[in-house]
């Protein structure tokens, strides 16, 4: 591509999402957002009149991999920008490394909130942008009492805090709560599933990532329980992992998230076309690799906006800076590097898709440091849900 | 206690005191992205305003009177405070020492570990106050203890009563009176002492 552009040397950047190993299928839809938004600024021309290249590197979801990694990739001639990292505890290894050479991170997956770095874009959702939501519609239409399931690192544990917070202020309660290795295999689950169907909650919450996912939906689903009734809640479940348990299992399981693929509008209809085109299937098309696309298109507009890669500079360029995403506008927040997103809550049809059953009006403001949610954070939100 | 020290934090109101620059921009910045109402203040104002529930300080090696002025001699009605210091030589560690600060941040500010120092510095400002106010319990309970002891003597000797009598005596005048055991142990001790006086002189005058 571009063969008139091969005369100018191309903007260099990092691309750090693992392609092997236990996230491997969130990361590489991430790797795919990211590469289609890149291909499509380069199809347009680059930025000014420079392609941009992408360095790509497979951490094999092995953190000490993504530290030595994000080391290289700022050592490379040129590269001062990594698009890269799911898991908080890869993203602690690459921001140190980061900071320490002055780049800058476009991290597009959501976490548990708690941090600020000058060298950082938070590109997915913190909790006041989805478990306050989640929490309060599984309140609402489950029940009081909670089963927490999630996979053992930072994550899972502190989303579990926030929403054991939420759930006592509803006068709810949580019947029991475990945590798994994150390469659990299916036999782990199952005397989890067992004390789930002896407890009886009215609602499973799960912080599992990663390929535990699916085994845990699918034990599950093979113990016999119902979904439609006691649906597990997750913020993190996708379209990649429910095409990989399979339609039958996943009905009925409910997702609260920035983004899902059915979403009926212009941007989105053309996000899909293109990606289909380039990867031949949207099956793996996850609110990660929306938030992924989103970040890399607004680097190259701060990037042709500014025409360097100095962070500072780059940085006055993206804060503020608004984009027209597939999921709707979303706006970088000038308080905290984080991202105004959409907040919406779907559940899985027999067909396998998300049909989103409650939405709102415009972004939520990112609040990352929202210590305790109070009751009245997601009443009002409800209220806000009415209107769209 | 400790719990809500998390959860109470963003009802904090914070008072940045330090020169205008990059760092206390910096700190001003994060102290609200933590979701704090935070103002700052340059040069050190007259006095703290009541508002400031946690001051953050500038410490140099040399504290302005300014600076000292501002800190209440009582240290129980101080807010909590954060020195903010740009290094680790004796001098201003020894002001860390003098400001009785309850943690510090240190120069070049980062985002990163402002939120720590604050819970850190709420948690020593309360566990001080409530130990303080044990400690005032104590020297309390000790004090009536001493002076219910003495009017117990004082009974005893004037009525040939035994302790428990004694006693008895002292808490139903306290129930009648609805006062404290040992207010009445007080008023017995001191009405001794008059009539003590009284008659040792009476007697004086008669030899």
């Amino acid at each position: 591509m571009g063969s008139g552009m091969s005369g100018k040397a191309p903007w260099r950047v990092g691309v750090l999402f693992s392609q092997t190993g236990v996230t491997a299928v969130i990361e590489r839809s991430q790797l795919n957002g990211t590469l289609l938004a890149i291909e499509e600024i380069n199809e347009a021309g680059g930025v000014q009149g420079r392609e941009i290249e992408p360095i790509i590197c497979d951490p094999a979801s092995d953190l000490t991999l993504y530290g030595q990694q994000a080391e290289w990739l700022l050592r490379q001639d040129g590269v001062n920008v990594i698009f890269g990292c799911y898991m908080s505890s890869a993203r602690k290894e690459v921001l140190p490394v980061v900071e320490r050479r002055n780049g800058l991170l476009f991290y597009p997956t959501l976490y548990e909130g708690f941090e600020y770095s000058a060298n950082c874009i938070y590109g997915g959702a913190a909790p006041n942008q989805n478990s306050v939501p989640l929490a309060s519609y599984l309140m609402e239409n489950f029940g009081k009492r909670f089963f927490f399931v999630g996979s053992d690192y930072i994550y899972p544990r502190e989303s579990n805090r926030v929403m054991r917070n939420i759930v006592r202020q509803g006068r709810g309660e949580v019947v029991g709560e475990h945590y798994l290795p994150l390469d659990a295999e299916a036999a782990e689950f199952e005397p989890i599933v067992q004390e789930i169907l002896r407890t009886k909650p009215d609602v499973i919450f799960s912080t599992v990532v990663g390929s535990g996912t699916i085994h845990f939906y699918q034990v599950y689903k093979a113990a016999g329980a119902d979904p439609t009734r006691v649906p597990i809640g997750s913020l993190t479940t996708n379209e990649a992992e429910v095409a990989e348990m399979g339609a039958d299992v996943a009905c009925g399981h409910i997702t609260a998230a920035p983004y899902f693929r059915n979403l009926d509008n212009p941007e989105n209809r053309t996000f899909l076309q293109r990606y289909e085109k380039r990867f031949g299937s949207t099956t793996h098309v996850t609110s990660g690799c929306e938030a992924a696309y989103d970040q890399a298109h607004m680097f190259a507009r701060a990037l042709a906006e500014v025409g360097s890669t100095d962070t500072e500079r780059l940085r006055g360029a993206l804060v503020g800076a608004e984009f027209q995403a597939p999921q709707g506008l979303i706006r970088i927040d000038p308080d905290n590097n984080h991202t105004y997103l959409h907040s919406r809550i779907a559940r899985v049809n027999a067909e396998g898709e998300f049909e989103v059953v409650r939405a709102v009006a415009r972004a939520i403001k990112p609040d990352p440091y929202l210590v305790f949610p109070a009751l009245n954070d997601w009443s009002m939100w409800l209220q806000a849900s009415g209107s769209s | 206690m400790t719990s809500n020290i998390i959860k109470d934090i963003r009802a904090l109101r914070a008072l940045v005191v330090h020169p205008h620059d990059a760092h206390a921009e910096e700190l001003l910045k994060q102290v609200r992205r933590i979701g704090c109402h935070a103002e700052a203040v340059w040069p050190p104002p007259k006095a703290l305003p009541a508002y400031a529930d946690m001051v953050f300080l500038e410490i140099s090696e040399n504290i302005p009177d300014r600076i000292m002025r501002l800190l209440d001699d009582d240290w129980t009605r101080r807010p909590t405070l954060i020195g903010v210091a740009g290094y680790e030589n004796p001098s201003v560690l020894q002001g860390v020492l003098d400001m009785k600060v309850e943690a510090v941040l240190t120069k070049p500010l980062k985002a990163y570990g402002v939120l720590t120092s604050m819970v850190m510095a709420r948690r020593i400002w309360h566990d001080l106050r409530a130990k303080d106010r044990a400690l005032q319990k104590v020297k309390e309970k000790l004090r009536s203890n001493q002076t219910i002891s003495q009017a117990k003597f004082i009974l005893m000797r004037l009525h040939g009563i035994d302790e428990d009598e004694a006693y008895k005596t002292i808490r139903s005048q306290a129930m009648t009176k609805r006062t404290t055991t040992a207010e009445i142990a007080q008023a017995i001790i001191n009405a001794d002492g008059i009539l003590g006086n009284i008659s040792s002189k009476k007697s004086h005058s008669n030899d």
